[in-house]
């Protein structure tokens, strides 16, 4: 088999072996909306409906059926996309759900990347000069960022760039005075972006820092490494590049798993600067206990997560020669 | 292991990451002075931003009193009249009206040319469909004090609408304005479900705004109605509602510059905020909320402990009503001492039952109710089911109880939800209100108290409080006109209720309101305060 | 097999001395709360929004309340979550590993799919969907949290079961007759534990975390003084009242970088590289 085939069918294989876990978070999702105390419809439908209105909602969710069948109900209905009828919004919960993506990714998706290359950087520093006092500054440092609640950064970031120096803007995704109805203008959201961006980045730069700098580590102790030392090279062109591009893998796997965290910290991320996207959607669900959309919503993370372990994976076994498919 | 070239070296990837990490905070950077400084310069001088506290949700003024839902609605519909800075009605939808048959029916002269914002003529039957398929089956301070005593409306011609009442009924004007009685469109709701009709969320009205967009949970966009029909108005070219998120306050929000306007100041802020250069401080009673607003705290009657009147003594004795004045609504306000606002002068009375905080009375109270304290020192457990926003206020109702005993569970919801909780499936021990007296008892006192408004209705009587002599007076002083003669009726009232206490009355509110300099021509006091607003100076 | 000495040298330097310090001071905060600092932390007074004093050593919030006495008080919780994170994680992520690598076969199979059903699920999220079933309370937090926190622990056991059950020492218990759970006991764990109690730690942490978190954003328990509670009401007063913010945030990061370089030093000492976040 060529290389592109076994990757392709590790690729399909671990999808296939996905499936199963999907189930298994469906059920649990399953498990969670009935053992909750009272009656499940209340939860889905929220408080506010008189008996006709329950009758109703009690078909639609098939609640009069005895459970085994409404299990089953349940999940071909998240398989069919039909996530519930968030009761809060007063439309399909896959609906809403859907038009707050974009806004989490405009967020997250900068966010990982900042924090990946500043967490690679941070990592070479501390690993080319290990044990220093700068290495051991910077690793407090990072270590204290990985500690500090992400959501106090970003009330603090806000406080500081936003409210006493008025660089930045008090939240929010865009400029109200112009007219919402055109596209977005780019500026004006980058403008709003930095600093939940950055409020962001920082927690998770302090993970790529620490795996950056252990990974690098252990490559300098390898056979070749000492090899290239020996044939002269300096330190620094042996790390730059030997050691380094090898640690890229455990670096990148590393992230791959932390996207749950990531996911987190977004959500409280957008709830301090009022970011409309998923996370924010969360906090709203919350406060309104509507059940529907929270439950999709987990639903959604746990896939995201599923699907950013499995392209981990296929990315580590793709890259690393070692390791047999 | 062999040697893996790699595919760009790391230095390249470093100078390039952070010659774009510089470029992209440059940007950021140069936008945000950019904006600063020629705000002036652009478009956007013509746009209002307000803040909003919480998600309206919805946008039918007339099937609701909720003040997350007027400060939109009161800019984009109006009503039969409006009201002046004294609260004095002055001409809107109708140009002027007779009073007849000693007050038993009103003829109110509709003004003619007036279009909904989607172009079809406003007529009577607007205003006879209103009342009849919204108001009078709804609106909780309609439905409580309109309902039983109009005799009907007719409409003998396009533009004439005639109220007729069962006896002379004296308040009428102070309720027709966009704040009781918004008009809505006939032609939109007929045949549908009121309650659940399309234009419940894509509103269409007469007002000097049009509807434009509703993102919920983040903003509500208005544009200007260039066809309304005060000539003149409205001077800006849109308004826009954002909604604002716990960490970003209105306060923070103002002094940035990205909103103009917050109706009400959190006390920490006020000192501040009064010697802030740029931004102006008004007090006013009236406004898109309700006028004359008093915070309340509602026992449920139907059940132990509070349907005991000496528990509900021991309460509102242990309460003290002054700390929770000074603390939690720092000053915004004076203790209450009874169900009418001092604000509303001509009605208030002072001659009632006072409960002076008095924690040993409380206890003594407490314990000849047959609730004595347990061994670990408590009486009795009541939930409190409060809005978010009453949180602060919660905590120090739970302390002070705290020391005579009564142990207070607290349950903060959503706003709507514990609106629905308290007021509709009525599943609760305390609860929380702000109730506004409006500019005339008979619009926002009545609806509290009278027997007839208890029904799964936010905002109606919650308590449950049943009483003939109550319901008595309160029917009486409807039926007199002149206010020499109600008076004395709502003292009687004002005596029987401080007597019985069917509800805690915390605080009679005064509304703080702050916007930026720049601009002139609020009406706080008006549901429609935008109307006439515009930049200083001109624009 | 040499046996890891007491005391590692890593645990005695620097950044695990201060860690110990941090954790040190927050559970004497925690358990003497009632002595440093008497008194109802809910207690009102007279004295609001007030900078920190030789009174009152954080200041005071926009109820008067003595921000010092909160953050003191507020130790207890985190101190709650952290040790009944711990306990149920390592409790349940030890007897599942343990027990999916002794066995193996099906058994294992199935504990493992259970195994990355949970930890796929983010903590934070199931959190929040089990509060708006069954309500707010510092209790329900805490079972939700044990429940959720045992998987990295559950593979690492069953791991380290699996590479030991090859052992020489091990395979000749077996053959003297050792019952399984003598050899597990008496073999397995020991070797075990250094790595479990630093995953277990971060756990811990990530529960602090989380509770802080969701205290914040006002959905915790209203009847208990937690940090991010502390954070959430001083929202309002951020403006006026830098002490609100900065106290019960320095609290949270203190508490949890402690965990860390402890956490660090311990597994430094047992030679695990890299760690579960």
């Amino acid at each position: 088999m060529t290389g592109e085939r076994r990757v392709l069918t590790f690729l399909v294989r671990r999808t296939l072996q996905a499936i199963p876990l999907v189930a298994g978070i469906i059920t649990l999702t399953f498990i969670l909306i009935h053992s909750a105390p009272g009656d499940p419809v209340y939860l889905m439908a929220g408080d506010g409906g008189d008996a006709a209105y329950y009758s109703a909602m009690r078909a639609r969710y098939g609640l009069d059926r005895p459970l085994p069948e409404q299990y089953i109900h349940y999940v071909r209905s998240v398989l069919s996309g039909d996530f519930g009828f968030s009761y809060g919004y007063q439309q399909p919960v896959f609906g809403v759900i859907r038009d707050r993506i974009p806004a989490t990714l405009a967020l997250s998706l900068p966010a990982f990347a900042i924090a990946s290359i500043l967490g690679i950087v941070v990592g070479l520093a501390g690993a080319a000069a290990r044990d220093s006092r700068l290495d051991v500054a910077l690793r407090l440092m990072t270590s204290t960022l990985y500690s500090a609640p992400v959501f106090w950064v970003g009330q603090i970031l806000l406080l500081l760039f936003a409210v006493l120096i008025p660089i930045f803007p008090v939240g929010g995704m865009r400029s109200l005075r112009e007219s919402t109805q055109g596209s977005v203008d780019p500026l004006d959201l980058l403008w709003h972006l930095v600093l939940p961006c950055a409020s962001l980045s920082f927690s998770f730069l302090a993970i790529i820092a620490r795996v950056t700098r252990a990974s690098v580590i252990a490559e300098t102790r390898r056979e070749y490494v000492r090899a290239a030392r020996a044939r002269g090279l300096t330190p620094a062109a042996v790390l730059l590049r030997h050691a380094v591009p090898n640690a890229l893998l455990p670096i990148v796997t590393v992230a791959g798993y932390q996207v749950g965290l990531l996911l987190t910290s977004a959500s409280l991320t957008e709830a301090v600067f009022g970011w409309p996207g998923l996370g924010e959607l969360l906090l709203d669900a919350s406060a309104q206990r509507d059940y529907p959309l929270i439950i999709a919503i987990l639903l959604t993370a746990s896939i995201v997560v599923v699907a950013a372990n499995v392209v981990t994976d296929v990315v580590y076994t793709a890259f690393d020669p070692r390791v047999e498919v | 292991m062999g040697y893996n070239p790699p595919l760009m070296s790391a230095e390249l990837r470093r100078s390039r990451a952070a010659t774009a990490a510089v470029l992209v905070i440059a940007m950021a950077a140069f936008e945000g002075c950019r904006r600063s400084g020629s705000a002036d310069a652009r478009d956007s001088l013509r746009t209002l931003v307000v803040a909003q506290g919480n998600d309206p949700g919805s946008f039918n003024p007339a099937i609701t009193t909720s003040g997350n839902v007027h400060p939109v609605t009161d800019q984009i519909f109006n009503g039969l009249v409006g009201l002046d800075e004294r609260l004095n009605p002055v001409p809107e939808l109708a140009e002027r009206w007779d009073v007849g048959n000693d007050g038993r029916a009103y003829t109110f002269h509709l003004r003619r040319g007036v279009e909904w914002h989607d172009g079809r003529p406003f007529t009577s039957a607007d205003v006879k469909f209103t009342f009849e398929q919204a108001l009078l089956k709804y609106h909780s301070r309609t439905r409580a004090a309109l309902a039983p005593v109009l005799a009907g409306i007719d409409t003998p011609d396009p533009h004439t609408a005639v109220f007729r009442f069962h006896h002379p009924y004296g308040p009428l004007l102070q309720r027709l304005d966009v704040v009781e009685a918004s008009i809505l469109p006939k032609h939109l709701f007929e045949g549908v479900d009121v309650m659940s009709a399309p234009a419940n969320l894509a509103p269409v009205g007469t007002g000097p705004f049009r509807f434009v967009k509703y993102e919920k949970g983040l903003f509500v966009e208005l544009e200007r109605n260039p066809r309304y029909f005060r000539p003149g108005l409205p001077r800006m070219e849109r308004v826009v509602f954002r909604v604002l998120q716990s960490a970003i306050t209105g306060v923070m929000a103002l002094e940035r510059g990205e909103v103009d306007y917050i109706s009400s100041v959190p006390g920490a802020d006020l000192p501040r905020l009064s010697t802030t250069p740029g931004i102006t401080l008004v007090r006013s009673a009236g406004g898109s909320g309700g006028s004359f607003c008093q915070e309340v705290l509602i026992p449920n009657l139907t059940r132990p402990p509070f349907a005991s009147r000496d528990v509900r003594r021991a309460f509102y004795t242990a309460l003290d009503r002054s700390f929770i004045a000074e603390r939690v609504y720092f000053g915004q306000g004076t203790p209450s001492t009874g169900p009418i606002t001092r604000k509303l002068e001509w009605a208030y009375s002072p001659d009632v039952r006072t409960y002076p905080t008095d924690t040993a009375g409380a206890e003594r109270l407490l314990d000849g109710a047959g609730y004595r304290k347990g061994t670990d020192g408590v009486r009795f457990t009541v939930t409190f089911t409060h809005p978010a926003t009453a949180a602060r206020l919660a905590q120090v109702v739970r302390e002070q109880m705290k020391r005579v005993g009564i142990d207070v569970a607290l349950e903060g919801l959503d706003f709507n939800a514990s609106v629905e909780k308290v007021f509709v499936r009525k599943t609760f021990d305390l609860g929380f209100a702000s109730f506004c007296n409006g500019p005339d008892p008979e619009i926002g006192v009545r609806r509290v108290y009278v027997s007839s408004n208890i029904g799964p209705f936010p905002f109606s009587n919650g308590a449950g409080y049943r009483s003939v002599e109550a319901d008595a007076l309160l029917d009486r002083a409807a039926t007199l006109l002149a206010r020499s003669d109600r008076a004395p009726v709502y003292a009687t009232l004002q005596r029987l209720l401080t007597e019985d206490l069917p509800y805690f009355w915390i605080i009679d509110s005064d509304g703080t309101r702050a916007f930026r300099s720049t601009f002139t021509g609020f009406r706080p006091w008006a549901g429609g305060f935008a109307e006439a607003v515009e930049r200083a100076g001109g624009s | 097999m040499p046996k890891a000495s007491r005391w590692p040298a890593s645990v005695r330097s620097t950044s695990a001395r201060i860690g110990l310090l941090f954790i040190g001071a927050v559970c004497v905060a925690g358990i003497a709360a009632t002595v440093i600092a008497p008194g109802d932390p809910f207690e009102t007074s007279g004295a609001v929004l007030q900078p920190p004093s030789r009174a009152l050593l954080f200041g005071s919030d926009d109820l008067g309340r003595d921000v010092f006495r909160a953050i003191v008080h507020g130790a207890r919780v985190a101190l709650l979550v952290a040790l009944t994170t711990t306990a149920a994680s390592l409790a349940l992520g030890i007897l599942i590993g343990a027990t999916a690598g002794y066995a193996g076969g099906l058994i294992d199979d199935g504990l493992m799919r259970l195994t990355e059903v949970v930890q796929v699920m983010p903590r934070f999220f199931v959190v929040l969907a089990v509060a708006a079933a069954f309500g707010s309370g510092l209790g329900t937090l805490l079972v939700v949290l044990g429940l959720t926190s045992w998987t990295g622990i559950a593979r690492m056991t069953r791991s380290q079961v699996l590479s030991i059950r090859t052992f020489d020492h091990v395979i000749a218990a077996r053959a003297a007759g050792a019952s399984s759970g003598r050899i597990l006991l008496a073999h397995v764990l020991p070797l075990t534990l250094g790595p479990v109690i630093a995953l277990a730690s971060f756990q811990a942490s990530g529960a602090i975390l989380i509770e802080a978190g969701v205290s914040f954003l006002g959905l915790g328990d209203p009847s208990v003084m937690t940090w991010g509670a502390l954070l959430h009401e001083g929202q309002h007063s951020l403006r006026a009242a830098w002490w609100l913010a900065f106290f019960p945030g320095a609290a949270l990061t203190v508490t949890v970088l402690g965990i860390h370089l402890v956490a660090d030093a311990v597994s430094d000492s047992a030679a695990a590289p890299g760690w579960e976040g």
